[in-house]
C-alpha cells in the first residue's frame, strides 16, 4: 500500500487532517453523536494510525478484504415468483443452506428478502480472492447456484460467460469490514478443531 | 420436529410430495432453474430425508445456526448522515477492530451504503442470544455506537431505552443463515488458537 511508504510524521500528519475533517462533519451530527465522538477520540486517533499501516484491502475485482477474510454483498430485483421459490428451497432446507460447505472456502452466508420481496440481499463472508472464489462455486455446486440464482431477475446462469459481470453488477463493495480472526482461512479454522481434539484426546489419555 | 416422529414411509411419501411442489413450482422458473432443480432433486432428496441442523431464532428477532447468530440491519440515513458515517469509516481504514474486539462475541460485521447513499445495511455475525449481544454493545463501545447510529435516521441514542426497539424494528430476519463453524464462539476459536501455537511449540522443542 502507498501509505506505507510515508514517513511517521507525514503519516500523523495524515491522520490529524483527518481526524479534523471528521469532527468538521460532526458538528453537524446531534449532540449525542458530537459528544461520543470528543469521548472516543483519544482511541480513535491511535487507531487511525494503525488503519494506515493495516486498513481493509481489495478482495480483487469488487469487495473489500481483512487479512485473508472478504466480504461479497449483493442486492438484487427479484424475478416474478423469485421471492417464493427461494422461500421454498430455503423451507426445505430449514434455512441451512449446508451445501455452502463443499466450496470450502465459505465462513457464512445469509439470504434476506427486503422490500416486500421485492429485493435478495445475499452477503457472504469467505476466503481470499473474487476471481477464485467464484470459480469455486461454479465447479463445486454449480445447480444450487442455478436454483437459487434463477430466483433473481436477469441470472444469466453460472456456467454463463457473462456470470461474473452479472455479480459485479449487482455487487456493492462495503465500506467498512470487521473480521474477528483475520489470519484464521476456513481450512485453518478446520485444522486448528482437529488439533484441538486431538490434545483432548491426549490429554485424556496422560490424565 | 414432526418429520421425526413419521414413519420412514411416511416420511418417503412425505418428502416425494415436496420435490412434487417443487417441480411445480419451478416451472414457470427460467429454463436454467428448472434444468438444475432436476440436476440436484437427488441431492435435495437426500438433503430433505437427512435434514442439516435447522436454523433457530437468536431470540428477540434474527436467526441462528447452531451458537452463531446473523443480525441484518437496513436503515435509511439521516440528512449528512452518509457523509459522516463515510469518513468515520475511512478514517479507521473501514477496519473497526479495536471497538469491535471489545465486544468479543462478534464474528464479522459490515457497512454497505446503498441507494445512492439514501439506505445502510448493517449486518454482523455473532454469539448467541439477540438481548444479551446488544447489551454488551451497550456496554462495551456505547461512543462507537452513537458515532456509528447518529447517521441512521431516527436513531435515539444507545442509552435510550428505545434504542434496543428501534434496532428491533430495522432488523429483517434472514431467510437463509449458514455458518461453516455453528459449533464455534469466538471465545472458543481463540482457546483453539493458542492451542494450535502451544502445539506447533512443543512439537519444535520435540524435534
Amino acid at each position: 500500500m502507498a501509505t506505507q511508504i510515508l514517513t511517521r510524521p507525514e503519516q500523523d500528519q495524515g491522520v490529524e487532517q483527518k481526524i479534523q475533517q471528521v469532527r468538521k462533519l460532526y458538528a453537524d451530527a446531534p449532540e449525542m453523536a458530537k459528544k461520543a465522538l470528543e469521548n472516543a477520540l483519544p482511541s480513535l486517533i491511535s487507531q487511525a494510525a494503525d488503519a494506515q499501516a493495516s486498513g481493509s484491502e481489495s478482495a480483487g475485482r469488487i469487495g473489500i478484504r481483512q487479512g485473508r477474510v472478504s466480504e461479497l454483498t449483493l442486492i438484487t430485483p427479484f424475478a416474478p415468483g423469485g421471492a417464493q421459490r427461494l422461500r421454498t428451497v430455503l423451507g426445505l432446507l430449514n434455512g441451512n443452506f449446508s451445501g455452502g460447505t463443499k466450496v470450502g472456502t465459505l465462513h457464512n452466508m445469509r439470504f434476506v428478502f427486503l422490500d416486500n420481496d421485492t429485493k435478495l440481499l445475499f452477503a457472504m463472508a469467505y476466503d481470499g480472492q473474487w476471481d477464485p472464489y467464484i470459480e469455486d462455486f461454479a465447479t463445486k455446486i454449480p445447480d444450487e447456484m442455478d436454483i437459487i440464482f434463477s430466483a433473481a431477475e436477469g441470472w444469466p446462469g453460472i456456467r454463463s460467460p457473462k456470470v461474473k459481470d452479472w455479480i459485479v453488477e449487482h455487487q456493492i463493495p462495503a465500506e467498512g469490514w470487521y473480521v474477528a480472526h483475520p489470519e484464521l482461512t476456513v481450512a485453518e479454522t478446520g485444522r486448528l478443531k482437529r488439533t484441538g481434539k486431538a490434545v483432548d484426546e491426549f490429554l485424556d489419555k496422560v490424565g | 420436529m414432526a418429520a421425526q416422529a413419521q414413519t420412514g414411509a411416511e416420511q418417503d411419501q412425505s418428502i416425494e410430495k415436496e420435490i412434487e411442489q417443487f417441480r411445480e413450482l419451478f416451472s414457470d422458473a427460467p429454463e436454467l432453474g428448472k434444468k438444475a432443480l432436476e440436476n440436484a432433486i437427488q441431492v435435495l432428496k437426500s438433503q430433505a430425508s437427512n435434514p442439516p441442523p435447522p436454523v433457530e431464532s437468536a431470540g428477540r428477532i434474527g436467526a441462528r445456526l447452531g451458537k452463531v447468530s446473523e443480525l441484518t440491519i437496513i436503515v435509511p440515513l439521516a440528512p449528512g448522515g452518509a457523509k459522516r458515517l463515510r469518513a468515520f469509516l475511512r478514517l479507521l481504514g473501514g477496519n473497526l477492530s479495536q471497538g469491535a474486539d471489545k465486544v468479543g462475541t462478534l464474528h464479522t460485521m459490515r457497512f454497505v451504503f446503498f441507494d445512492n447513499d439514501t439506505r445502510l445495511l448493517f449486518a454482523t455475525a455473532f454469539d448467541g442470544d439477540w438481548d444479551t449481544y446488544i447489551d454488551d454493545f451497550v456496554a462495551k463501545i456505547p461512543d462507537y455506537l452513537d458515532i456509528i447510529d447518529s447517521a441512521w435516521d431516527g436513531w435515539p441514542g444507545i442509552r435510550s431505552p428505545g434504542a434496543k426497539d428501534y434496532l428491533a424494528k430495522h432488523q429483517i430476519t434472514a431467510e437463509g443463515w449458514y455458518v461453516a463453524y455453528p459449533d464455534l464462539t469466538v471465545a472458543e476459536i481463540k482457546r483453539l488458537q493458542r492451542i494450535g501455537k502451544a502445539v506447533d511449540e512443543f512439537l519444535d522443542k520435540v524435534a
